[in-house]
């Protein structure tokens, strides 16, 4: 019977080309619309990291002394300064943590054949890898020696590597970032990540850096921050030995934390730090606060889909509201124009389940035909996207998931429409159509 | 075969009332063949309705082939009409979109029937109207004649206990309204009980038992004693007229 | 007038069509009123004048890996080098590049901390003598810095600078009475008199709330990675964009030269996002109105073939033509005004919510206004020309049967 609907369907539809066409080209419209912005707050509000985003947690320390203001929600600053970062790490906790800032080189090889480069990089120390599950094409992450010996050796993304090595394994080979040399010890795998969660200081849809050093370096050669770096109080700091020691904060952190436990522990340890901070001049506040929110919570504190994009997915759905109820008005003119035939129908045996049955799949056939009309235009929205604004290159594609919502937002659209015509037309009184036709 | 008891229809719209029947009753035996006739407005087609079970009624009792009609579902009334009753309309009532086999088909799929099964019944039946060789052709191609023994196809096709007729010849010429009688005759004898609704005295003469409706109310058939024809057949009349 | 009685009879008869055209207006009507409002918002942002010449200026980062020269008598030599080239009318090195989204703020105070006063966030380019010029912002009060002003150094609160210019908005946060040349305000408890006023020079944020209160101050830090922004004569700089990587490395190859872009394709890049926005909104919204005012001519279509013969037959009793298309537009008028009523007050209501969710500011009423018009005006004409049709039919069709 199903097959038999979808055949009456199709006639009907061919016999007002006309009429199925706009109520297509409504349905389509509505979706191309719709799923354009779908589509780009799907990507920036997709969890980069699902199997593990509950358990990676970034703290915060509210590190001002009690009267001065953050610009954050919650008074909490967003980075933290050099000597928290190096004493959480150095804490005696065992779990996975590493400290993180974003800079960046010029590359070359020191020979004349290829021309120098710049290159963002990531100082990190080698927790990092496998906090955020970074799979390695060659070698692996340096050692625990060579990072605290300050050995330069230095992690290459498989692009650089392309470039410079062919695409060869480059591990114990030099490069130099600026003027000094540094053993590659792994090249690793190329990052596409749509939000680049794990810093969003310079925009939450960056690309990733290419080059990962150790955090150990940083002091040697005075490398700064390509990120944020605020202060709260006047300090009369000079240099790069003055910002290590200062209350500024610039440097980000991450910690793997199992189980509740784990995060009880680091908690309870975050607040015996302070109070121990507390004791040595610095945190001079009544009330000790700190927070650890995970990547989930993170992205969400740091409103990485932008508010824009959520207005944009309200108003597209309020224009499919329209554009459903263009539909049901022309379903209705359609259905009821045929109330003769159902009468006919139902004359000759066709229960009301029947009459609405066939009308409701001749409703989702329009529904699925604008749907998927409607996944083109909204790949010429998407293409329009990128187009317009290039840091969405990344944000304004649909995978596959949005694919199959499409089709599913259209058949729901369509039975929105279609419901009330449909029911309409199966109360049909027989009788009444048949006399005179 | 078909037992009416004091059946009424009145028809409420806003503040008037319409009493289409009233305390109507009617018996028609298995295997008759009768010819309601009465002037227009009079009630014919609501009786007829009533009878084949496209419109409720307001009060009275009706019994079709031993089914009490006043408490069924319209899922229920729908299964019966698809099971005892078939239809022939004087628009024909082909369904435009669909060819003549799938015209035909129509009630057998309601009926669940299998498609090897449905393709048997509908040869047979487009045979029997003598339409075999144009199953593939749209009702518009076809002549008014040719539409309606289409319609009695698909009327037969469901084989039917009860064939109802509403003016099955009244948008056909003379030779044509003939030959759709003849049709109609030849199904009577193979055992199908007809009731026909017509204006058409001649035609409602050639009819073995005729009743009138006037007003809502089932006349006395001896407004047609006096034509012998018919009065041989009444001889064995069971339920006349009734209601004051 | 004498009509609308029948006429909402008949609406209230075929209710299912009116509730359609209604509901569809009320939604258009919302969501067109605050489209519109934040278009326009979009709008009169990008078009706001930043105060520079945008296609006279470019700039690229210089990102130095050679140890062997002195960074800051580099950039002196560079400066000099670029300046000579023809078609350039001035060059600088700044710490930020202007319209960029990248650069530095500070508090400015009265008086230095730990005293409190009244203090302001200021957005600043560190520049020297030629930033001025090489900005093209507009001095409106005061002088530019002298050679000798500018500070070449790393200790910003030993060995700084002592003077500053400030933008007019500057002036007016801080100094409300105007009387700001010749003041000092303290930045990182360094006092720095005023010597200058300019008219506008936006921040690196222009789009922020942090966009116009902005100081140009002589201090040069020279790094490994910094910033240099050219001026030059509009004609010219294509050209001189195209060759400046080449000119910097005959000039000393131990460095990368990226980023070379003009200060309009830059705002372009910082704007990127409103404009995505801006356009997105207007299809949106164009879009909307198109199947709006089609929908309002199905729906006058349908009503107009349920209906042809009683037009007929009110042209067969005497009905005028105008008579017929009047009732069309008056039954049009009706619905549109219900729903446009509805969707007024649903503007305001959908206006707030966004404004308490979102950094919106509170719909406009004079939008909810030209949104209700030029609705109504679509209306009409989505109306008259189904209804001269139906005007036109004839009489005898309510003498024939359908």
């Amino acid at each position: 019977m199903f097959l038999h609907y979808i055949d009456l369907s199709w006639r009907s539809i061919k016999r007002t080309p006309v009429i199925s066409f706009l109520m297509v080209f409504a349905i389509a419209i509505g979706i191309g619309l719709t799923m354009t912005s779908l589509s780009v707050y799907h990507m920036m509000s997709m969890d980069p990291i699902p199997h593990k985003s509950g358990n990676i947690f970034y703290p915060q320390l509210n590190i001002m002394d009690d009267g001065n203001e953050w610009h954050s929600s919650d008074n909490l600053p967003y980075q933290l300064t050099y000597q928290d970062a190096i004493n959480l790490y150095n804490a005696d906790i065992p779990v996975l943590k590493s400290p993180s800032f974003r800079s960046g080189f010029s590359v070359h090889l020191n020979s004349p054949e290829v021309k120098p480069t710049m290159e963002p990089a990531r100082l990190v120390n080698r927790e990092f890898f496998t906090i955020f599950d970074r799979p390695f094409v060659y070698g692996a992450p340096w050692s625990r020696d060579s990072q605290d010996t300050h050995e330069y050796v230095v992690v290459i993304s498989e692009k650089i590597n392309d470039r410079l090595f062919a695409g060869k394994n480059s591990v114990g080979q030099h490069i130099y970032l600026d003027n000094n040399s540094y053993r590659i010890v792994g090249v690793s795998a190329n990052w596409e990540h749509h939000v680049k969660y794990y810093d969003v200081n310079n925009g939450a849809f960056n690309v990733a850096e290419q080059l990962y050093i150790p955090f150990s370096i940083a002091p040697l050669e005075e490398i700064g921050t390509w990120g944020n770096m605020n202060g709260w109080k006047h300090e009369n700091s000079k240099g790069y030995q003055g910002l290590l020691a200062s209350e500024r904060v610039w440097i980000q952190f991450w910690a793997q934390l199992n189980t509740m436990q784990e995060k009880q522990q680091f908690g309870d340890y975050l607040i015996s730090y302070m109070d121990d901070q507390r004791e040595k001049g610095r945190f001079n506040r009544e009330v000790l606060e700190f927070k650890l929110r995970n990547v989930t919570e993170w992205l969400e504190y740091n409103k990485v889909v932008s508010e824009d994009n959520r207005i944009l997915v309200g108003l597209s759905f309020m224009f499919l509201l329209v554009c459903v109820s263009n539909i049901l008005g022309l379903l209705l003119a359609k259905f009821l124009k045929r109330a003769p035939e159902v009468g006919v129908r139902r004359a000759l045996g066709a229960s009301k389940r029947h009459i609405f049955a066939q009308h409701i799949v001749e409703v989702s056939v329009i529904g699925l035909a604008g749907g998927l009309l409607g996944i083109a235009i909204a790949q010429l929205g998407l293409w329009g996207v990128r187009v317009t604004n290039s840091y969405y290159g990344a944000l304004a594609n649909m995978d596959v998931s949005m694919l199959l919502t499409a089709p599913i937002i259209a058949l729901t659209a369509s039975f929105l429409a279609g419901i009330y015509p449909a029911w309409l037309v199966c109360r049909t009184q027989p009788a009444i159509y048949l006399k005179s036709q | 075969m078909l037992t009416m008891n004091n059946v009424s229809k009145i028809y409420q719209t806003n503040s008037v009332q319409t009493h289409a029947l009233r305390d109507f009753s009617l018996t028609v035996n298995e295997g008759e063949f009768i010819a309601v006739t009465g002037p227009s407005g009079s009630g014919k087609t609501t009786f007829l309705n009533i009878a084949g079970l496209l419109e409720p009624f307001t009060s009275g009792q009706y019994t079709l082939d031993g089914v009490d009609i006043g408490g069924l579902s319209d899922n229920q009334t729908a299964d019966l009409r698809n099971q005892k009753i078939g239809y022939i309309f004087q628009g024909f009532n082909l369904i435009p979109d669909l060819n003549l086999y799938e015209n035909v088909e129509v009630p057998l799929r309601y009926r669940g029937i299998a498609a090897k099964e449905r393709k048997i019944r509908i040869e047979q039946c487009l045979e029997q109207v003598g339409l075999a060789s144009r199953a593939k052709h749209l009702p518009q191609q076809l002549s008014g004649g040719q539409q309606q023994r289409v319609a009695i196809a698909r009327a037969l096709a469901g084989k039917p206990r009860f064939l109802l007729a509403d003016e099955p010849t009244g948008n056909l010429d003379s030779l044509m309204a003939r030959q759709v009688m003849e049709l109609l005759e030849e199904i009577n004898k193979n055992g199908a009980t007809i009731v026909m609704v017509t204006h058409d005295a001649e035609l409602a003469r050639r009819a073995p038992r005729n009743i009138q409706v006037v007003d809502g109310q089932l006349a006395d058939f001896t407004l047609y004693q006096g034509k012998p024809t018919l009065a041989a057949t009444r001889d064995n009349e069971t339920v006349v007229a009734s209601g004051v | 007038m004498l009509d609308i009685k029948p006429i909402f009879n008949a609406i209230r008869r075929s209710k299912i069509g009116a509730v359609l055209l209604l509901l569809q207006i009320a939604l258009t009507m919302s969501i067109v009123s605050n489209a519109a409002f934040m278009i326009n918002d979009h709008v009169s942002y990008l078009r706001k004048d930043t105060g520079f010449p945008e296609k006279e200026i470019f700039s690229f980062a210089v990102m130095t890996f050679g140890k062997d020269r002195s960074l800051s008598q580099q950039a002196e030599v560079d400066e000099t080098m670029i300046r000579n080239l023809p078609g350039v009318i001035n060059a600088t090195l700044s710490q930020a590049v202007p319209l960029s989204g990248g650069g530095s703020t500070s508090t400015m105070r009265l008086r230095p901390s730990p005293e409190t006063s009244k203090s302001v966030s200021v957005a600043y380019y560190n520049t020297d003598e030629h930033g001025l010029e090489t900005f093209g912002v507009k001095l409106i009060e005061g002088r530019n810095f002298r050679p000798e002003e500018v500070i070449i150094g790393d200790d910003f609160n030993g060995n700084g600078p002592n003077t500053i210019i400030v933008s007019q908005p500057f002036v007016e946060a801080l100094f409300p009475d105007g009387n700001a040349l010749g003041q000092t305000v303290y930045f990182s408890n360094r006092p720095l008199q005023i010597i200058g006023i300019v008219e506008t020079m936006k921040s690196p944020w222009p789009s922020s709330d942090r966009d116009e209160i902005t100081a140009l101050v002589p201090f040069i830090d020279a790094k490994n990675y910094q910033h240099i922004v050219v001026r030059a004569d509009k004609n010219e700089r294509a050209n001189i964009m195209a060759n400046i990587e080449q000119n910097m490395l005959d000039a000393y190859d131990k460095r990368v030269i990226i980023n070379v872009d003009g200060l309009d394709k830059t705002k372009e890049n910082y704007d990127a996002t409103d404009v995505l926005m801006m356009r997105m909104l207007i299809v949106l919204v164009v879009i909307l109105l198109l199947i709006t005012a089609l929908g309002i001519f199905g729906l006058t279509q349908f009503n107009i073939s349920k209906r042809t013969k009683q037009i007929g037959t009110r042209r067969a009793l005497g009905a005028r033509k105008s008579a017929i298309v009047r009732y069309f537009l008056i039954e049009n008028t009706m619905v549109c005004m219900a729903g446009l009523f509805i969707g007024g007050v649903a503007a305001v209501v959908l206006g707030d919510v966004m404004m308490k969710t979102y950094s919106i500011s509170s719909l406009e009423l004079e939008f909810i206004v030209g949104t209700a018009i030029f609705i109504f005006a679509m209306s009409i004409f989505a109306v008259i020309f189904p209804a001269m049709r139906a005007a036109n039919i004839s009489p005898s069709i309510a003498t024939r049967s359908i």
